[in-house]
């Protein structure tokens, strides 16, 4: 059974002026437990959208969304969402983020203090832990997002774009890690991206989807190359360019 | 921003104060003006240390003080539950917003009449007049700041399972914590103002008051003392008080040193 089976049949804004706006329709696809799913779009497609859909954060459209074949429209902590720009607490510590969602659930100081440690190793922030947000640079604060999602122990983590504000030698050592912390983990990942260099490297499957308004999924592309992947690396190339060849016209479609 | 006052502006801020004694003292030595509209600055300095050692300045500020801590606690409490009543209830907000906004741009000294003939000329009637001045500033900043949290953050607390109680102490109130800073400190500002205005009016001990007696006994140098002594508890608590907790959010919250 998948552990994520979407099935948005419209998905409709009501823009300022009182029109509807259809940004997507028919969209179907399944997420098997434990892959890393990108997703590659042109901006403005709605891949923000489909991530607030997935995590329940958003319930105004037609259609269905299974978790473990079940219907939700709840927004619930299995499925942590990091958002583009973080959402991170400048109020509290480094440990106090991650220790948010656990803090929220009652959980004891002690159990706490276990589980941040944990994570923050895992992200490698264990020197950082009493640090606040503005204190940290782009890099580290996307780890602080990484571990305070991951200290809840979600099933899934969907990423928007997370990566897309850090300067290229943060992302590349950030590709690796989060490679590795996906092996640990076995967590499902859902990643959009802008970049199908990056969801080549990152993927296990890549959904291109066109340009809005009334978006589809274009194609969808496996990545059968073998881990952990560079993103320098020449073998991703060849799986590169047919995903370049799709996307390129609905990029032009969004300017024009 | 009180850090580039360091220890230079320090210095040039005391030789401004020498100088503006100075000056002062220059022009009363010229004898323009009689003694009685201008004294020297020593008899100001004699009636301070006279007014302090007869107790007669320490009662008056501590009857203030005592009277703008009770009114002004009142209107943070029952201000900041009027506005979060606002914010939760929408038809409410519709329908007494504007009337709050009305309430809260009426001038303080209108409560006067009002107050008097409700409570007479009792101290229930300055207290009444320093809520009517701030209590409305505070439920409007409350009702405002809550209105402009950021979804993001919310979100977040959504989806890490903060609810109600969760949800307040531990985003909601936090992430709105330097806006309602900023309006407890206007809303301060309004008590204090209030309460100067009123204590003037009804003449009953407190600062105001002493500023009038100064003035049925022709004493400008108690005149003058006097309005030294509320300068500095207005400083005093804008600087000290507010600015501290000012600086700590700031930092806190928004990095800024
Ligand atoms: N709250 C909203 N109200 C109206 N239109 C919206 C809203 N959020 C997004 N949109 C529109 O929906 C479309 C998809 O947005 P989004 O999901 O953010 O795209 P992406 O993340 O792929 O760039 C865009 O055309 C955007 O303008
Ligand atoms: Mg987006």
């Amino acid at each position: 059974m998948p552990i994520l089976k979407v099935d948005i049949r419209a998905k409709e804004y009501l823009t300022s002026k009182g029109e509807g706006l259809l940004v997507m329709s028919d969209l179907n696809f399944e997420i098997k437990r434990g892959e890393f799913m990108c997703i590659v779009g042109p901006s403005g497609c709605g891949k923000t959208t489909l991530l607030n859909i997935m995590a329940g954060l958003d319930n105004h459209y037609y259609g269905s969304v299974l978790y473990t074949g079940e219907r939700t429209r709840k927004v619930n902590s299995d499925r942590i969402l990091i958002f583009q720009d973080l959402g991170l607490f400048p109020w509290l510590t480094v440990r106090q983020n991650v220790e948010f969602g656990l803090r929220v659930r009652g959980m004891s100081k002690s159990g706490r203090g276990k589980i941040s440690r944990k994570y923050l190793e895992m992200v490698k922030l264990g020197k950082f832990s009493d640090y606040f947000i503005h204190e940290l640079s782009g890099g580290m604060r996307q780890r602080v997002a990484l571990a305070r999602a991951l200290a809840v122990e979600s099933d899934i983590l969907l990423m928007d774009e997370p990566f897309s504000f850090l300067d290229a030698q943060t992302r590349d050592t950030l590709y690796e890690e989060l490679q590795r912390i996906w092996a640990i983990t076995r967590k499902t990942i859902i990643f959009v991206s802008h970049n199908v260099r990056e969801a080549v490297c990152l993927g296990d499957r890549v959904l291109v989807f066109s340009a809005s308004p009334n978006s589809k999924i274009k194609a969808v592309f496996k990545i059968d190359l073998p881990r952990p992947r560079l993103i320098e690396s020449e073998g991703l190339m060849s799986e590169v360019r047919p995903i370049m060849e799709a996307l390129k016209p609905e990029i032009g479609r969004s300017h024009g | 921003m009180d850090n580039r006052i360091g220890h230079v502006g320090l210095i040039k801020q005391v030789i401004f104060y020498i100088a503006l004694l100075l000056l002062w003292q220059f022009i009363v030595a010229l004898k323009i003006w009689p003694e009685y509209l201008l004294p020297a600055p020593i008899s100001i300095g004699k009636t301070l240390l006279c007014g302090f050692s007869d107790h007669s300045f320490t009662i008056g500020i501590f009857t203030s003080l005592k009277r703008l801590c009770l009114g002004y606690g009142v209107s943070i409490i029952f201000g900041s539950i009027l506005g979060v009543i606002l914010f939760r209830y929408r038809t409410i907000n519709d329908i007494m917003g504007r009337f709050i906004l009305s309430l809260q741009t009426m001038p303080s000294i209108c409560w006067f009449p009002l107050a008097l003939l409700w409570f007479g000329l009792s101290e229930l009637s300055i207290i009444f007049v320093v809520i009517a001045g701030s209590l409305f500033s505070i439920t409007m900043t409350v009702n405002s700041s809550l209105r402009n949290m950021s979804p993001i953050i919310l979100n977040v607390g959504r989806n890490f399972g903060a609810k109600k109680l969760n949800m307040l102490a531990w985003v909601m109130l936090p992430s709105v914590a330097p806006s309602l800073v900023m309006g407890f400190k206007q809303g301060w500002s309004f008590a204090w103002r209030s309460l100067m205005a009123g204590e003037l009016i009804f003449n009953s001990l407190g600062l105001g008051f002493l500023l009038n007696m100064g003035r049925e006994l022709n004493d400008m140098s108690r005149v003058i003392a006097v309005m030294f002594i509320i300068a500095a508890i207005s400083i005093l608590f804008d600087k000290l008080v507010f600015g501290r907790i000012e600086k700590f959010i700031q930092f806190r919250w928004g990095g800024i040193k």
